[in-house]
């Protein structure tokens, strides 16, 4: 999908539609989430390790 | 003061949200009244001054007559 | 379709411009020449702006962790820049209307606040704007003066009252009193009174 995004050789760039907005969103959506989970579960670790 | 307390400065500032629910909603509550009354204030304001511009326009046309 | 990437062949057209206007001028003028100017030699400008679209936009504005105008020796917020290629982009109101609707970043909704401000016309400013009145989620302003705490709806009032909000001179619109008394708003449905506890307020924050 990525590839839509591309800027052509033209100089000019794919203009998006609202759906493209959407897909876009959602996939930012979820890699926040999954980040954050990974950031707590980061912490969690380190909090583990420190009580040792 | 240079930039690396200018870039400091972000850390010192928190927008986390929900830190005290209660409050937040208090204040928001106390600010939303705030520009209650100021509109109405504005809304008055606007009706006088209409008001004003009629009677003007009453008396000129009397004294016309 | 398709957007030129370089905004500044949007400007540069010799007073002969004929792409989309908003409140009858070029959109890229409602930024005055000065802060343009400072937006295209910024960093932020050169090295996360080029190319964008309405949708590729998304991946710099759900990063925004502060919004505001000009700092520091007069360089260009983030916010400020992307408020600039939403300018040059023009995107559909229904793509304006998403990034206000969502409630995932809310810095994001700030941009399409500052946005709708700058190019609906009054009467839309006014209907779009005015519900988020009672979003009360904190923002981060970083200002010539350093940084504050702002909340959303002080923003949205901001740019329903003032002339200028971070350092942009806003396109002139009726005050909501003389809206009115034109008839052409409705009086704002009261908010609190309605209180029907987070009803009014589509668990914006996190009830």
């Amino acid at each position: 999908k990525q590839h839509l995004f591309a800027v052509g050789e033209s100089g000019e760039v794919e203009v998006a539609t609202l759906e493209d907005v959407k897909e876009r969103f959602t996939m930012l959506v979820d890699r926040r989430d999954r980040e954050m989970k990974e950031g707590d579960w980061d912490l969690k670790r380190r909090l583990e390790e420190r009580k040792k | 003061a240079g930039k690396a307390a200018d870039e400091d400065g972000e850390d010192e500032i928190d927008d986390t949200d929900d830190v005290d629910p209660t409050a937040e909603r208090a204040a928001w509550k106390l600010r939303e009244l705030k520009r209650i009354k100021r509109e109405r204030d504005a809304l008055e304001a606007v009706e006088k001054e209409r008001e004003e511009i009629e009677r003007r326009r009453n008396m000129d046309e009397k004294e016309r007559l | 379709m398709s957007h030129l990437v370089d905004a500044k062949s949007m400007l540069d057209t010799r007073g002969l411009y004929e792409g989309p206007t908003v409140h009858g001028v070029n959109p890229l003028l409602l930024i005055e020449k000065i802060i343009r100017e400072r937006i295209f030699e910024s960093l932020y400008w050169k090295e996360h702006c080029f190319g964008l679209n309405a949708a590729t936009l998304l991946d710099r504005a759900v990063q925004l962790t502060y919004i505001g105008g000009q700092f520091a020796n007069q360089r260009p917020t983030p916010f400020l820049c992307l408020a600039f290629k939403l300018l040059q982009l023009q995107p559909p109101k229904e793509i304006v209307l998403f990034y206000l609707s969502q409630t995932e970043f809310k810095y994001l909704r700030a941009l399409g606040a500052f946005y709708a401000r700058l190019t609906f016309h009054h009467v839309e400013v006014y209907k779009t704007l005015e519900p988020y009145l009672s979003d009360y989620r904190k923002l981060k302003v970083r200002g010539q003066a350093g940084w504050r705490i702002e909340c959303m709806d002080e923003f949205i009032d901001d740019l329903l009252t003032k002339d200028r909000v971070c350092d942009i001179a806003l396109p002139r619109i009726p005050s909501r009193a003389q809206l009115e008394d034109l008839e052409e708003l409705e009086p704002r449905e009261d908010v609190l009174g309605s209180e029907g506890e987070d009803t009014e307020t589509e668990g914006e924050g996190d009830d």
